[in-house]
């Protein structure tokens, strides 16, 4: 019971989006000694995933889901140091990129956000991203999916090379490939062979939650 | 009705007449000189050429550009040294920047900004200084230069930068950070957003009293990065203070809003801007042209052809653009730019000039199906 108040505290700042409260908070309910993986799953995540089923249903802005985050952010650096050895259980791992050559950030760390929320593993391996490097991070952190951004009709092409990349290193069994950005398109996902096109960011988690399942 | 020039065609449709056509024109910036352009030209494709009407200066600010080891490999660090402080940018710049058109590379991309200006809440105070140092002054021989070559070729539009949230939204801050900062440091936020829409008047006059025939603000709108609060709240007095400046004169104001405008198209719809530029319909909007026309019942929509529709080849282009024009008919207020994205190819060009040159307004679903079927 003592435990709930200390975990409401944690939710209703990260969707109050407190800055300052989510804190306070974080410190109390490590004083008060609540388990730290808890704080994070059921009071900060939640508080997040809130928001974000909002942002799913048009109920919020991004630029609240974006705040909410960051609240979070601020609440994990004071719970982080007590969670040390031990480890939140993640639904899977993802590789996200933005593509050579295109250095849009907003979409791909909106996509990485909200799958955190949903608890995976994201490693974000950051905008303009080459095709070696992507493949190099598929090989050695075996995600179950990775993710590619381009915002440009310009740099879309490059995702088929990272695909080929794939297939030449023969990792391209071992991985679903999920690709968004506004100019692309259900057609250009299929032709250059990719898993799937997310329709938006939303959609797009939607199905990599599917896949894990 | 005659044949209209490209220049008549266009601007009878700015002014929500029914031309002779639909219009069809390129961007000036994207317009490869070749046989293909040639022939598009001939055959129905105008020029849209934005110019600038103002030169700007800094007097008190000194800007220092550096390259190499010391500033991070592959990007320029920018310094704007003022009394107050210093801040800084970095640009990423490909291959091309500086020796094509208009600060593009050869693939036709600006230099990416991959540091901003504006990082902390200090940064704010030093930026207001140097927008309040700012000089504008009026300088239309680039507008009168291109009106000259031009003719009746297509037309020339005075350039306006970015609106004032929106300038500090993509440009000086950064759309997420930006959310951050007016959610921690909004009266810095606001205080600066007021200065830049004070300092813009000059500019709106410059371009306003300017020979060209309209005036664009290059917006950039996406009605997911910028929520209906912060457009209601910044974006709309900043377009009506222009649009009242520009009309006064007689002049068009265009905006181009190039992104996803669904949440935001009743506000649009409210806004004085006479023409929106860059629309993009889907795949890669999220608002379908016919809603649009239909409920900006008082603009003129210039639909920007989508590259996504390039990336499926030359039988895609051709159906999308069929698609299109069986959407709006009878295709009035309606107009059709090649790219507002990126250059396009010669196949490409030469497909939709082939069918825009047959597009006679006013459209019938006979009339598409008889374009359709003379593509054989």
């Amino acid at each position: 019971m003592i435990e709930k108040k200390y975990l409401d505290a944690l939710r209703e700042n990260v969707f109050n989006f407190d800055f300052e409260g989510v804190k306070k908070a974080a410190e109390e309910a490590m004083k008060a000694g609540v388990h730290p993986v808890t704080a994070v799953t059921d009071g900060l995540a939640a508080g997040l995933k809130i928001v974000g089923e909002k942002f799913e249903d048009r109920e919020c802005f991004l630029s609240e889901l974006v705040l909410a985050a960051e609240v979070m952010k601020e609440g994990m650096s004071i719970i982080q140091p007590y969670i040390k050895g031990e480890e939140l259980k993640t639904k899977g791992r993802v590789v996200l990129a933005t593509v050579k050559g295109d250095n849009h950030d907003i979409g791909k760390s909106l996509v990485a956000t909200l799958l955190r929320i949903s608890g995976f593993e994201v490693i974000d391996l950051g905008i303009d991203v080459p095709t070696e490097t992507i493949v190099e991070a598929v090989k050695e952190r075996r995600p179950q999916i990775l993710g590619l951004s381009a915002l440009l009709t310009v740099t879309m092409p490059e995702m088929r090379e990272v695909i080929n990349g794939l297939k030449a290193a023969g990792l391209r069994e071992g991985v679903k490939v999920i690709v968004g950005g506004s100019p692309v398109t259900k057609e250009f996902a299929e032709k250059i062979g990719a898993d799937h096109r997310a329709a938006d960011a939303v959609e797009g988690v939607n199905k990599c939650i599917e896949w894990v399942r | 009705m005659g044949e209209m020039t490209y220049r008549e065609r266009i601007l009878t449709t700015l002014h929500g007449k029914r031309a002779d056509k639909i219009p069809f024109f390129h961007t000036w910036r994207r317009l490869q000189t070749g046989l293909a352009e040639r022939k598009a030209r001939n055959r129905c494709m105008g020029v849209w050429w934005q110019r600038p009407c103002y030169v700007e200066s800094m007097p008190h600010v000194d800007i220092v550009e550096r390259m190499g080891p010391s500033s991070g490999l592959g990007t320029t660090l920018v310094e704007y040294r003022t009394p107050i402080g210093t801040v800084t940018e970095r640009l990423k710049k490909e291959p091309g920047v500086g020796k094509w058109k208009a600060q593009r590379s050869w693939r036709d991309v600006t230099p990416w900004t991959v540091e901003r200006r504006i990082k902390k809440p200090e940064d704010y105070d030093v930026v207001k200084f140097m927008v309040e140092d700012t000089v504008y002054e009026a300088d239309y021989f680039p507008i009168e230069q291109a009106e000259r070559w031009l003719g009746e070729d297509g037309v020339v539009i005075a350039h306006l930068p970015h609106s004032p949230m929106q300038m500090l939204m993509i440009d000086w801050v950064g759309t997420p950070t930006f959310y951050i900062h007016y959610a921690k440091y909004r009266d810095k936020v606001e205080e600066l957003y007021r200065v830049i829409e004070k300092k813009y008047e000059k500019i709106y006059k410059i371009a306003a009293e300017s020979p060209a025939d309209a005036v664009m603000f290059g917006d950039n709108l996406d009605g997911v990065l910028v929520n209906p609060v912060l457009f209601q709240r910044y974006f709309m007095p900043a377009y009506e203070k222009c649009a009242r400046i520009v009309h006064e004169k007689g002049k068009l104001l265009i905006s181009h809003f190039d992104g996803r405008l669904d949440g935001l198209k009743e506000l649009i719809a409210k806004c004085p801007q006479d023409v929106i530029e860059a629309f993009h319909p889907p795949p890669m909007g999220d608002l379908p042209l016919r809603e649009a026309l239909d409920l900006w019942k008082n603009k003129v929509i210039l639909v920007g052809f989508p590259g996504s529709v390039y990336a499926l080849g030359t039988e895609a282009v051709r159906k999308h653009i069929i698609d299109l024009l069986r959407s709006v008919i009878p295709g009035d207020r309606l107009g059709i730019e090649a790219s507002t994205e990126n250059l396009v190819s010669d196949e490409h060009l030469l497909v939709l000039s082939t069918i825009l040159e047959k597009s006679s307004l006013p459209l019938s679903k006979e009339k598409v199906d008889e374009i359709e079927r003379s593509l054989g």
